[in-house]
């Protein structure tokens, strides 16, 4: 509920902008919802760009369970597209299906390896994660930059490596659009973390340990080693997630590929809360709205930037967790 | 300033102070001489500190009068209370790490030249005079980051010198000191007074009392029992009014089971804790089934720590714990209860439960990882409410919510929740740390008597409590704890005023 009082508020925000700009609001909003949700192409990108922010946020939700705050996903982004994308083109002669399934067991364990250093580093040093998670990204990106220029180059113009076997690439659900059968492993994802989370033994030592360290390890849980399996889990999220994205919409390991992928997928697990079942809701809506703000640019006069301006004020008015309590709650308080 | 020797430069009469629940003074009196050393001792909660923030303009207190240097107010403000020459050292120091010693001690009375730019030189001769006056050297240029917390505590005093303080309160101050800096401590306090300065010295240490102080007051449970001359008292006496008479009287023994073969035995182990090596040094003891022992003590003495190191949540430097036959010390807490531990931790907010957890998943914090509540991965939802709800039942924890977080329970109600988690689990020896502390009446007498079936069960039970007349009406044997050591074990049935209270002071040291 209040999710879409401060939804609708960053809007209202957004549109005063589109007024001072000297546009209609009503007609820049109209496109980008056309732009995010009509015909089979931008729906198709909205859906495509909601796989990537749903795993994404599912992987910070899932180490902030914990009360790790893994910043790092998008390197084990990066390295799960690279080692789904060297498994694809160095295995041969191997039957399609497993195949697959390696490219992606090489995603886990590329994101899960990496998350788990500075899962690690926190659990028995105290070292702060979110430092070493910043760093750790740029040493990814600059490896699988390194990669895909030099030994794993496909030797063309483009720093990118060559394409993946057809028989590799998931399947196109809505073309002319890129949205891949991607999205139905995303979506079980999804629902098997909310079982782990909330019915699962597992789940019930993640959050003992994020809430409360010294309680867990009371009763006998080993908060060390839950920590580090929640890094490892969410950054094998994340290596999933880059695989889907060489697989799916690539067809090949593209230097530089994600505009931030990961920290919008962050974003929307703040604003969730963490909650698991409002994720995939807010990594919709994020989606959408990114989708969208190209049509909007397209047939308005209204950069696309202004999205991300919209998506800045949400976030900013959603951790203001008095701000609509406050209003419903001061009145009776003055009168008493 | 000129006033009559005779004349008490503080007295306070009548003090009453609520807190909500509990009457921290009850009619509180004190009275202070210039130039003397005055102690004011007391157990825990005996209400020495609340008395002396009310003197310090902390607390407000709800009735009463204070007289300071002929002036008397039903109370006053800590600025009042300084600019009447009232100074206090607390436990904690109030001092900013960053800064130097000089800044510290004249933050917020700095003197200035100019256009409000401070005067350094003139704050570095005062300060320099009130130390070499006192004997209280201490690098002005240091910042207190790198000092000891002796130096520390002189910081402080000086501080309050500098203010312009006649009256020095000293919050327990040798708690934080080694015995040689406590040394100095005495040496200062000797050479204020000399000086004409009044100090008051808070402590539960009678044999530092019987050194530094002239006069001795004693508080228990709030009240005023007692102002006597040092050199007309001794420490026996001193132990016996701290303690009371009345304790014993209204004690009911819970009556002694038959107890059985040794299910925990200590022996010989050295404990640090977070700040020093060996805090405790060579603490030995057994318990047995079917008997409780009562680990008393003043608290700091070392239980919080004994007690982590038995539950295996604090390394063990040498010494050995024996659950059953098997050792335990420096395992993990899950292994150390696999050997048959349960333990009700002493601080129920931060160890016994998870507050953002429901009731139903605190208690089922050690029963979840076995069938029926588990079954596999999955957490049978079924058998976990009912499971919570037989506890909940069982021990009558109100209200009877299984689903509810566990934020909104009353402390009792919490406590109750931890208790049935922790004896559901079926232990050879109970760990039960401070049980009643924060709890209504109600549910003390519920968990009390919980405990005592639970040994007549044939559990072992070790009883750390900072409340004597629980240990007196619960324990088969009672074991002193004071400064990391064992002070002596004694049957419940010896235990008396003067025996206890010099164990738990130090006393029987020196005696």
């Amino acid at each position: 509920m209040n999710g879409l009082l401060t939804a609708a508020l960053a809007l209202g925000i957004g549109a005063a902008a589109i007024a001072l700009m000297g546009q209609s609001p009503v007609e820049a909003y109209v496109e980008l919802l056309k732009g995010a949700f009509v015909g089979k192409f931008n729906l198709g990108g909205t859906l495509e760009k909601f796989v990537p922010l749903l795993l994404t946020a599912l992987a910070f939700a899932v180490a902030s369970k914990a009360s790790v705050f893994n910043v790092g996903v998008e390197g084990e982004l990066y390295l799960g597209a690279m080692a789904a994308a060297w498994v694809a083109l160095s295995v041969k002669s191997v039957p399609a299906p497993i195949h697959l399934i390696l490219c992606f067991g090489a995603a886990v364990l590329a994101g899960g390896l990496w998350a788990a250093i500075p899962g690690a580093l926190k659990a028995h040093y105290g070292v702060n994660e979110v430092c070493v998670t910043i760093l750790a990204n740029y040493v990814a990106i600059f490896f699988t930059s390194y990669l895909v220029n030099y030994p794993l180059s496909s030797g063309l113009g483009a720093p990118q490596t060559t394409p993946v076997p057809d028989h590799l690439m998931l399947s196109r659900i809505m073309p002319p659009s890129m949205a891949n059968s991607g999205l139905f492993i995303a979506l079980a994802i999804l629902v098997g973390t909310y079982w782990v989370v909330h019915k699962s033994t597992l789940g019930y030592r993640l959050r003992a340990v994020g809430e409360n360290r010294h309680y867990a390890e009371h009763v006998g849980i080993d908060a060390k080693a839950t920590m580090i399996w929640a890094m490892v889990a969410s950054g094998a999220f994340g290596g999933i997630a880059g695989a889907i994205q060489v697989l799916g919409v690539f067809g090949c390991f593209v230097d530089n590929f994600s505009p931030g992928l990961a920290f919008d997928g962050m974003l929307a697990s703040l604003i969730a809360r963490n909650d698991i079942r409002l994720i995939p809701i807010l990594s919709f809506f994020l989606a959408a709205l990114k989708a969208g703000a190209l049509g909007m640019e397209r047939f308005t006069g209204v950069p696309k930037a202004l999205v991300d301006t919209v998506i800045a004020l949400f976030i900013l008015l959603a951790s203001m967790e008095g701000l609509f309590k406050f209003k419903m709650g001061s009145r009776p308080a003055r009168r008493g | 300033m000129s006033q009559s020797p005779m004349e008490p430069i503080v007295l306070m009469k009548d003090i009453v102070k609520d807190f909500p629940g509990v009457r921290a003074v009850d009619g509180g009196f004190f009275d202070l001489m210039p130039g003397e050393a005055h102690a004011l001792i007391g157990e825990n909660g005996a209400g020495k500190s609340t008395l002396m923030k009310i003197l310090y303009g902390v607390y407000q207190p709800d009735s009463g009068v204070i007289t300071v240097k002929g002036e008397t107010f039903p109370h006053q403000s800590p600025g009042e209370a300084i600019s009447r020459g009232i100074g206090m050292v607390h436990q904690e120091f109030m001092l900013v790490q960053q800064l130097t010693v000089l800044e510290n001690v004249i933050l917020g009375f700095e003197p200035r030249v100019g256009m409000g730019k401070i005067d350094f030189k003139a704050a570095e001769e005062r300060i320099s005079a009130i130390m070499d006056g006192y004997g209280l050297k201490v690098d002005l240029r240091k910042k207190v980051n790198d000092i000891s917390v002796g130096e520390a505590q002189r910081v402080e005093i000086v501080k309050a010198l500098y203010r312009g303080a006649d009256v020095l309160i000293l919050d327990e101050p040798t708690a934080v000191l080694t015995p040689q800096e406590a040394e100095g401590l005495f040496q200062v306090i000797r050479s204020l007074t000399s000086l004409g300065k009044s100090v008051i010295f808070i402590s539960h240490k009678l044999n530092e009392v019987m050194e530094v102080a002239s006069r001795v007051t004693v508080m228990r449970q709030g009240r005023h029992i007692g102002t006597v001359e040092k050199s007309a008292t001794s420490i026996p006496e001193l132990a016996r009014l701290m303690v009371g008479r009345d304790v014993f009287l209204g004690v009911q023994r819970s009556g002694s089971a038959k107890a059985g073969d040794v299910a925990l035995e200590v022996r010989d182990i050295y404990v640090p804790s977070s700040t020093e090596h060996s805090k405790i040094r060579g603490v030995s003891f057994q318990v047995r089934r079917s008997e409780i022992l009562g680990i008393a003590g003043v608290d700091g003495n070392g239980q919080s720590e004994l007690a982590e190191a038995i539950a295996g949540l604090r390394p063990v430097e040498r010494g050995q714990v024996i659950i059953d036959g098997v050792q335990v010390q420096n395992l993990t807490p899950l292994q150390v209860r696999q050997a048959g531990l349960a333990h009700i931790p002493e601080d129920r907010n931060t160890r016994g439960l998870n507050r953002t957890m429901t009731v139903k998943e605190n208690l089922a914090g050690l029963a979840f990882r076995k069938p029926p509540i588990s079954k596999g991965l999955a957490i049978v939802g079924g058998a976990l409410k009912e499971f919570a709800e037989r506890l909940i039942s069982a021990f009558d924890v109100r209200p009877p919510l299984a689903d509810a977080p566990v934020t909104g329970f009353s402390g009792g109600n919490a406590q109750k929740i931890v208790v049935a988690r922790e004896v559901d689990s079926n232990p050879k020896v109970l760990l039960a740390c401070q049980p009643t502390r924060g709890v209504d009446i109600g549910s003390i007498e519920n968990i009390r008597k919980e405990l005592v079936k639970v040994r007549d069960r044939g559990t072992a039970i070790v009883l750390i409590s900072a409340d004597l007349e629980e240990i007196l009406s619960l324990s088969d044997r009672i074991a002193v704890m004071y400064e990391g050591r064992i002070t002596g074990i004694i049957d419940a049935d010896e235990a008396d005023e003067e025996r206890l209270g010099l164990l738990m002071t130090g006393g029987a040291v020196n005696g």
